[in-house]
Order: C-alpha cells, then sequence, then structure tokens
C-alpha cells in the first residue's frame, strides 16, 4: 500500500479565489492511499518545498501529489524537492487546478469539484507511479543553422565565437537576407549594407562556420543532440574552388532575360549571377531556367571566357549528412502577395511600388544608382503618397490580423529620406494609427513630421485611380472627415509580412509547430521565446512573427546562447518517459513504426520458447534515445503491448476511473 | 466439386511424400451432413479424409499462426475469403510467407445450413452435389434440385472476390467474379441504422450486445484478431470483468469493431459464429463504409503491399475533427 501525501497550493489567491481549498483539503482526506495532507499560499515558495520535502521524511510518504499549476511550471521545482528528500522524482504527481481549474472557471462551486476530481485522478495515477531512471545520450557538438539572413549570421557568429562548429545552410546564392536589400535602417539611418556586410564576411572567414549558400535542408532526423540532416546543395554549375569571382561571364553572358529578384524585378540579370555586388560567397550560380546553354544547348559564353575554367555545366545537386547538437530556425519573412488589392493598382501600375522596391530605387547600387525616380518614365516625383497597413491588421480574407510591425518605421524613413533627396516634393503617409513603441523610434518618426513635414494622414485609402501621367489619390482624412484625392506621381504600399509560403513544410520537416500565420511557435510566448516545443531547435527572426532588425539581432543572440548551452554539455540527460515494448505479449504488426513520428520503433525477430517448441516471431522495438514519449505508439497498439512509462495505460485508466466514480 | 477433390487429395498426397511441405491444412468431413471442419494432415495415408465440398465455410488462414512460426513447411487451400484473410495476416506479420504453399480454390459459394433446413431439405440428406448454377441435395427420398443462391450464405451472395488473390498454385478453373446481389447493397443495412435517432441507435445495439455472453467466437475466428495475446485477455487491464454488465458487453464489442478497423476482410465470419446471432457485419461494414469515404476505397487483404488508411498518414488525408469537413457531423 502507497502512502500518498497531497499538497495543495492557494498560488495566491489564483487558486483559492475560485477553489474552496478547505473543501478540497477535506475530500483529499478520504481519498484511498492518503495519509497527509496540507495546504499552503505559495506550494512552490522555498517553505512551500520545504513543507513537501519534510512531509516526505516524517510522514514516510511513498508518493506525493501537488495540486497547484500546471506541470510545466513547476513540475521541476517539485520533483527537485522530492528527489532531496530521498523519492524518486517521478513517484511525484502534478494535478493542475490553476490553468486546468481556476483560471477557467467562475463559479467556485463547480471549481471546487472539479479541483476536487483532479486531484483525486493525480493520487490514482501517482499510486500506480513507478520511479523511473533517465538515461544519458552524447551530444554532437556542432550546430545547424537555417536561413543566412541577419537571424542567421547573427546566430552563427554568436556560436562559433563560442569555439562551436556551425553550418550556415542559405537557399539563394547568398547570405545577407532581406537586409541586403535595404538601403538605409532605423532609428539612425545608417547603411543597412555597411553594417550588414562585416558580419557576412566575418560569417565567411570564421573558421568555425561552413556557409552552404544555394542550398535547402531536405530532412531532419534524430533528437536533441543528435540531430541527423540531409542537406541539399543545388547545382550551382561552378566549381566554387576554381573561381576568382572576377565576374567576366556575368559581363558576357547574353541571357539577361530574368527579372532580379535581388533587385525586386526592377531590373533585369544575366541568366549566371551573383545577386548582389558583396554577395558571400562571391561565387556566380547558373539559373538553368533562363540559360541558354541549358534550354537549346548553344552558348557556352561563360565557360569559354573565365579565366579560370570554373564553369561546369555537368554539376548534379548534392547531398550532404551531416550532424547537429542543435538547430536554429533562421528563416525569415516575406511580404504579401498584392493581386487581391486591386483598388491600389500595384500589379497595374509601375509607380505603385512596395517598400522594399523602394529601398532599390533609392539605394546607391540599386538599378537606378540611388536616383529616385518613378519606374515608369524615370522622370523625377514631385508628390509621393505612402500607405501603412496594406493588408496588416485586415482581418478580411486577403490580409493577415497581425501587425506586421515594422512598416511605420520605415515608412517613416522613406518619408524622410524622400524628403532629404527631394525637399520640393511632398510625402503624404496615410495610417490607421502609428505604431513606434521602441528605443528612439517615437523621436525618429516625429523627426518625419516635424523636422522633415511629411504629412500624416489618419485614414485609409479607398482607391487610386490612374489618370493621365498621374495617380489620383482617393482617400479619406478621418480625423476631419474630410474627402481627400491626391494627385501623387507614386505610390509606395507598406505590404504586410508573412511567414515565408514553405514554413508549414519546414515545420513539419522539424517537428515544430507554426501557428495559424505560419509562424513558427515559440515554447512560451514570454518565458521562452527562443525555444521551440522541441528539445534543441530554435527560433530567431521573423520566422517566429514580424520583427525590426534590433529585436531580430537580439533574439538571434538569444538562440544562440540556448544552442551553445546543449553544445557545451557533452552529455545530455534523457526523458526517462519513453516507450517500452512487452515482446511476449507485441504480435509484431508494427503499426507502431508506422505512426512514430521520430522512427524511434523497428522490428527484430525474436525466439520464444512456447510448451517445448521454439516459435521465431517479429516484435517492435524502442530506441530510447530517438522515443520523446508522444504516446502515439500506445493508442496505435490494440493489444496494449507497448506502453509509454510514467503515462502507462493502467495509470491513464486509472485516472480516467477516478474522475468518473 | 468432386473432380476438384480428387485433385487437391492428389495435390496433398505429393507435397507430403515429396517433403515440400510438412503439414497439409485442409477440410475434413466430419459424422454431420453440414460438418466439413479445418484438419491438419501430416501422413499420406490420412489424406483420404480430406474432403472440398459446399461446407467447408471455415477459413483456415487463421490456423497458419502457430504452425508457420514453429518454422514449418505448410500447405494450405484457401478460398477467395481465405485469400483476403491470408494477405490480411501478411499485412499484420502474422504468417511467415516462405513457411507456406498456398494453394489457391476458386470458390462457387458456400452453403448456408440454416437455409437449408428452412427448405427442409436435411432430412435424411446424405450429400449435395454442385451442378452449374444449381445444387442437387441427394436425400433418401430421391434428388431434389435448387437455385445454388437460394441456399448460399448471404454473404457469398455479395462476395466480390470468390477467386484468391494470392496463391502459389491454382486448383480448377476461375469463377466468374460477379456477385449475386449488388455490393453496394452492403451498405444499406448500415444506412439504414444511420438514419436512426441517437437513442434509437443506442436502443437497437444496446438489445442487441445485451444478448453477447462473450463466448469470444466472433474474435476468435477473425482473421485481423491475432494478436499474441488480446487486449480482452489482459486480466491486469480491468476493462472486462467475469460478471456480466452492459456496459463491459458494449466496450467489448466497440473495442473489437474498433480494433479491426482498416484491417477488417468483410468476410462476414463473426457474424456468422455468433451463436446469439448478433448483426457484427452492420458493425464492421459502418467502419468500412467510412473508411471508403475518409480516404478512398480500401479492400484490406486486397494487396498487403498497401498502405493501410488508418496507420498511415498523408497531408491530403481527410480531418474529420473539423466541423464542416466529410465525417464529422457535428451532432
Amino acid at each position: 500500500m502507497q502512502r500518498v501525501g497531497v499538497f495543495i497550493c492557494w498560488c495566491g489567491t489564483n487558486i483559492s479565489s475560485t477553489v474552496n481549498i478547505d473543501e478540497v483539503v477535506a475530500a483529499v482526506k478520504n481519498m484511498p492511499g492518503v495519509v497527509y495532507s496540507k495546504d499552503y499560499q505559495y506550494m512552490c515558495s522555498e517553505v512551500g518545498q520545504n513543507l513537501v520535502k519534510d512531509a516526505i521524511k516524517e510522514h514516510n510518504l511513498t508518493r506525493v501529489v501537488v495540486a497547484a499549476c500546471s506541470p510545466r511550471m513547476h513540475e521541476s521545482t517539485f520533483r527537485k524537492a522530492a528527489k532531496a528528500a530521498g523519492l524518486n522524482p517521478y513517484l511525484l504527481e502534478i494535478a493542475n487546478i490553476r490553468e486546468h481549474c481556476s483560471w477557467v472557471h467562475k463559479d467556485k462551486k463547480a471549481a471546487t469539484q472539479k479541483a476536487i476530481s483532479l486531484t483525486k485522478a493525480a493520487v490514482a495515477k501517482a499510486i500506480l507511479n513507478q520511479p523511473l531512471i533517465p538515461g544519458e545520450v552524447g551530444v554532437e557538438q556542432r550546430a545547424l543553422v537555417i536561413g543566412g539572413g541577419i537571424a542567421g549570421i547573427q546566430t552563427a557568429l554568436d556560436i562559433a565565437d563560442a569555439g562551436y562548429e556551425v553550418d550556415l545552410v542559405e537557399k539563394t546564392p547568398s547570405i545577407g537576407g532581406k537586409m541586403a536589400q535595404l538601403d538605409k535602417t532605423f532609428p539612425t539611418l545608417d547603411c543597412s549594407a555597411c553594417i550588414l556586410t562585416p558580419k557576412m564576411v566575418d560569417a565567411s572567414m570564421h573558421d568555425k562556420i561552413n556557409i552552404y549558400s544555394y542550398s535547402e535542408v531536405e530532412e531532419v532526423n534524430g533528437f536533441v543532440g543528435n540531430f541527423e540532416v540531409v542537406i541539399k546543395q543545388k547545382a550551382r554549375s561552378i566549381d566554387m574552388e576554381k573561381c576568382t569571382g572576377c565576374g567576366i561571364c556575368l559581363a558576357k553572358c547574353p541571357a539577361k532575360t530574368a527579372l532580379s529578384e535581388f533587385e525586386e524585378g526592377l531590373s533585369k540579370r544575366a541568366a549566371i549571377y551573383t545577386p548582389f555586388p558583396q554577395a558571400v560567397p562571391n561565387v556566380p550560380v547558373i539559373d538553368r531556367e533562363t540559360c541558354t546553354k541549358f534550354r537549346t544547348g548553344k552558348c557556352g559564353v561563360c565557360a569559354k571566357v573565365c579565366p579560370t575554367g570554373a564553369i561546369d555545366y555537368e554539376q548534379k545537386d548534392e547531398r550532404l549528412n551531416q550532424k547537429y547538437g542543435a538547430i536554429i530556425v533562421t528563416t525569415g519573412y516575406d511580404l504579401i502577395n498584392l493581386d487581391s488589392f486591386g483598388e491600389y493598382q500595384y500589379a497595374d501600375h509601375p509607380d505603385v511600388i512596395t517598400g522594399l522596391e523602394f529601398e532599390r530605387l533609392v539605394n546607391a547600387a540599386g538599378p537606378t544608382a540611388g536616383k529616385l525616380v518613378r519606374p515608369s518614365d524615370k522622370k523625377k516625383p514631385k508628390k509621393v503618397v505612402f500607405i501603412q497597413c496594406v493588408g496588416s491588421r485586415d482581418k478580411s480574407e486577403r490580409g493577415k490580423s497581425y501587425c506586421s510591425k515594422i512598416c511605420c518605421m520605415y515608412t517613416a524613413k522613406h518619408a524622410m529620406l524622400l524628403r532629404d533627396k527631394y525637399p520640393d516634393c511632398e510625402a503624404y503617409v496615410f495610417y490607421i494609427d502609428v505604431r513606434t513603441a521602441g528605443k528612439g523610434f517615437e523621436e525618429f518618426q516625429r523627426r518625419a513630421v516635424e523636422n522633415y513635414g511629411v504629412n500624416y494622414i489618419k485614414g485609409m485609402v479607398g482607391k487610386i485611380f490612374p489618370t493621365g501621367d498621374k495617380l489620383k489619390v482617393n482617400g479619406v482624412d478621418a480625423l476631419s472627415g474630410e474627402v481627400l484625392e491626391i494627385d501623387a506621381d507614386m505610390v509606395v504600399l507598406a505590404s504586410a509580412t508573412q511567414a515565408k509560403p514553405g514554413a508549414s513544410d519546414v515545420g513539419r520537416m522539424l517537428s515544430i509547430s507554426t501557428d495559424r500565420d505560419n509562424f513558427f511557435t515559440e515554447a512560451h510566448p514570454k518565458l521562452r521565446p527562443v525555444e521551440t516545443h522541441c528539445a534543441g531547435i530554435y527560433l530567431a527572426g521573423a520566422c517566429q512573427g514580424p520583427k525590426d532588425i534590433p529585436e531580430t539581432v537580439a533574439q538571434a543572440s538569444a538562440a544562440a546562447a540556448k544552442a551553445i548551452g546543449i553544445l557545451s554539455k557533452s552529455k545530455l540527460v534523457n526523458n526517462p518517459c519513453v516507450s517500452q515494448v512487452d515482446e511476449s505479449v507485441c504480435s509484431g504488426c508494427l503499426a507502431c513504426t508506422k505512426m512514430c513520428p521520430y522512427e524511434a520503433i523497428t522490428e527484430k525477430m525474436v525466439e520464444q520458447k512456447v510448451h517445448g517448441k521454439i516459435r521465431r516471431r517479429r516484435v517492435a522495438e524502442v530506441n530510447a534515445a530517438l522515443c520523446q514519449g508522444c504516446g502515439g505508439c500506445t493508442v496505435t497498439c490494440r493489444p496494449g503491448a507497448i506502453d509509454l512509462k510514467g503515462f502507462s495505460n493502467k495509470q491513464i485508466l486509472a485516472e480516467v476511473d477516478a474522475i468518473c466514480q | 466439386m468432386e473432380k476438384i477433390k480428387e485433385e487437391i487429395r492428389q495435390i496433398a498426397r505429393e507435397a507430403l511424400t515429396g517433403k515440400k511441405v510438412d503439414i497439409i491444412l485442409a477440410w475434413e468431413k466430419g459424422p454431420l451432413w453440414y460438418d466439413s471442419y479445418p484438419a491438419f494432415f501430416t501422413k499420406e495415408e490420412e489424406v483420404d479424409s480430406l474432403t472440398w465440398d459446399s461446407f467447408c465455410i471455415n477459413n483456415l488462414s487463421k490456423y497458419l499462426l502457430e504452425e508457420t512460426m514453429a518454422d514449418k513447411k505448410v500447405g494450405v487451400f484457401v478460398k477467395g475469403c481465405d485469400a483476403l484473410a491470408f494477405n490480411q495476416m501478411m499485412q499484420d506479420n502474422r504468417i511467415r510467407r516462405d513457411n507456406v504453399v498456398v494453394y489457391g480454390l476458386p470458390c462457387p459459394g458456400m452453403i448456408d445450413p440454416d437455409k437449408v433446413r428452412a427448405k427442409r431439405l436435411n432430412r435424411g440428406l446424405t450429400e449435395v452435389k454442385q451442378s452449374g448454377d444449381e445444387l442437387i441435395f441427394v436425400t433418401k427420398d430421391g434428388e431434389i434440385t435448387v437455385p445454388a443462391h437460394e441456399v448460399y450464405y448471404d454473404k457469398c451472395l455479395y462476395c466480390h472476390y470468390p477467386n484468391p488473390v494470392v496463391y502459389d498454385q491454382l486448383i480448377g478453373e476461375k469463377v466468374a467474379a460477379e456477385t449475386a446481389l449488388d455490393r453496394s447493397e452492403r451498405f444499406s443495412q448500415v444506412e439504414a441504422l444511420e438514419a436512426l435517432s441517437a437513442e434509437e441507435r443506442f436502443a437497437y445495439w444496446d438489445s442487441q450486445f445485451s444478448k453477447c455472453m462473450r463466448c469470444f467466437a466472433c474474435r476468435n475466428v477473425c482473421p485481423a484478431c491475432s494478436c499474441e495475446r488480446c487486449t480482452f485477455d489482459d486480466d491486469d487491464l480491468d476493462i472486462l470483468g467475469k460478471a456480466r454488465e452492459d456496459s463491459e458487453d458494449q466496450f467489448f464489442h466497440l473495442i473489437r469493431a474498433y480494433h479491426v478497423v482498416g484491417r477488417c476482410i468483410d468476410c462476414g465470419e463473426c457474424s456468422r459464429v455468433c451463436p446469439q446471432d448478433i448483426p457484427l457485419e452492420k458493425l464492421n461494414r459502418k467502419l468500412i463504409k467510412d473508411i471508403n469515404a475518409l480516404y478512398g476505397e480500401y479492400q484490406a487483404g486486397l494487396d498487403p503491399s498497401t498502405k493501410a488508411p488508418l496507420v498511415t498518414y498523408q497531408l491530403e488525408d481527410a480531418d474529420s475533427f473539423t466541423a464542416g469537413e466529410k465525417g464529422g457531423k457535428g451532432t
């Protein structure tokens, strides 16, 4: 017979205001197996923990139940307390009477009954708990960073500086990401490339960082400390060893038909290209879709002009298998497609552009060499209208319900850059709200209004009518109620940011979750902002939600610190709550192997002696290091041959019974 | 069938004498007219009692379980439905294929003794002969000829796979695979139940399940129920007590149905062997119908290499938990 002690926490008034603690204490005393119970205002405090420790010793408790907050908050606290008192930590059970009860109910009487039921279930389960001992597993001291934007670069640098090998995988031909496309950065207006390129160079020169550009992660298996990853290196058609980056091939290539991705389609590029002059690595790629040699078999100019013979039309995609201890996902964001925003004429009129296109138009290395002109007739604009929240804070089907966070600031920046270049050009900004929460942000935006004379209009634009060589912008000033019509030369749309289209596939590959907008979900919105629910996989940058550069960099360093925390250990402690197979019961149907998301279950042949006869048959086998304890296999197994330690079928049924009684 | 019986005996003899197999698994005629029960033959001389007639309803595949694991080489005769069962057991890794020689028997249909009794053809019955689509009942008082479909099992009239889908050697000619009854009608009884209100449906199943005496015949005959130890035999789990209890009877039948979902070949053996006439095929067919609707037409046992719908996940799988999607009724 087990001796159970039950400890009921008030959580200040968090629990006690909705749950009658005295009634719970009284009910607990009558539960089978309970020999001791105690309530306290803050069970997680040192005093509270000591109550648990002392009671275990004084009353010879063999099982402990703490009725308090979610086990995600304090399970480890109380397990440590139990361990300190000489009890196996897995003999302790938490009844969540806060998140599952007091916080979600108002009716005190019913909530009290529910708290009693939850505690009763925990007692029933605890009685069946078995002591568990965690195992240990080695750690591959190497990190994988997926995405080579500023987030990925910063994370890679921080981890490498701590002395660990880092592989940085970037899908496009160069690292740099969106930040490389920007002209100036708020709130200091320093040149984006000037602050980014040193970091790109640092990353490429770092002896601990390997950059796999023009590559993609294709497969991820394994678990924290031991991820097994397949990286696909797409055929660059250039021998990276031989190429010196002289650029003759780019100049001589006759197939200059493709729209430059880096220039947001505002100019064309050759079929053989490096996205931008400071690209890292400074080795071009051949775009096989537009290359004449690949399309027709005739051409080969680049191979003829290359002084080092680096062009290799025969190159194939290569696959690289590598092991990692930790993975950091920094896959960034995209802008939404504006096709469904017909009223702004983006698709139909060249002088209606996005903020990112504006960045290229004002950039000295951009398609106009920094001369801000209308894309249609290359004339200098006299009036420019900026429209904020295009698709952001828009609950309709075509928009995004969230705030894209960066647009208020970059629109202010754009307006200032415009007024700086052309003091005679008028700038109008249509906004819903101006949000400038950030160090120096409010001051920055006020400068746009007060020093640069940018006209801010609270209100939305209804429609844009191209009239002659003007864009007639019809809007409403929501403060005065006045209907406005502005004859603009150019319109800049602050289009909403969104998760990368492939984010949910990446999430599935990594077994990490995405929210309804396909941004990756952090483990806790406040307390574990860079961790995911999958141990050893971390997040940084705009793949987790809209973010500006300062925030992205801060998060990147945070994710790096988390990864270093894993890499610096030679061994990790396993979760002992893993599945195990009862071979005598297993029928070898192997349904569990098909359902296991971690590929932790394999098959093996066993020989059994039954009534003197040898029977040879197939059974399932769990790799405890791979098993994440999700329990999927246990519900798939018909005879109940596979069971999850710490959450056995019997324990779960005991809980259900306790609640139903 | 008489001719094929001789052929079967010959094959069995040769297999045993040639040491091609250690055991032949076939049927043997018992003392009663409807008795053709499963039998193991290990010696050539025993084969004389081997039979093949319109009463060989028993599915022999299930008997392979123990023998193939004991590393014995078994020759087994399978009808169409037995072949589906064989494949399903293969998919469940319950048969070691390299230890089995499969002899396929195209099956004209099997006689339901109840229908014979209803027609009072059993009085003084000595033999039943098959002649095309007719059956000749040889009795003491003479021969009576009836159309075969009048006395075949209902399930045989719906049968779409009378010819074995797996065999090493096929014996005799394949039979026409046209079903006597419209195969989609298999689900008409299910639809009738679906049309009832939840209360009516519960009352119906309550009345059926309360007849159960938990003899487990349905489980024991089922080719999808081949576990080493059935969960209902796990005394430790406390899900079925010894005493009769309505909720436990319901529990048993629902778990049984769910345990075979996606693996039930719809052979109908469970309801055939039920001494209380519980219409278990309706439960199974409800689940087959739902699987077909949710994951596309699927016939368990047709091909052991096909992925079973319930243990494989595909991105385009229906999400029946989302209201409005097919499957969930939201009531």
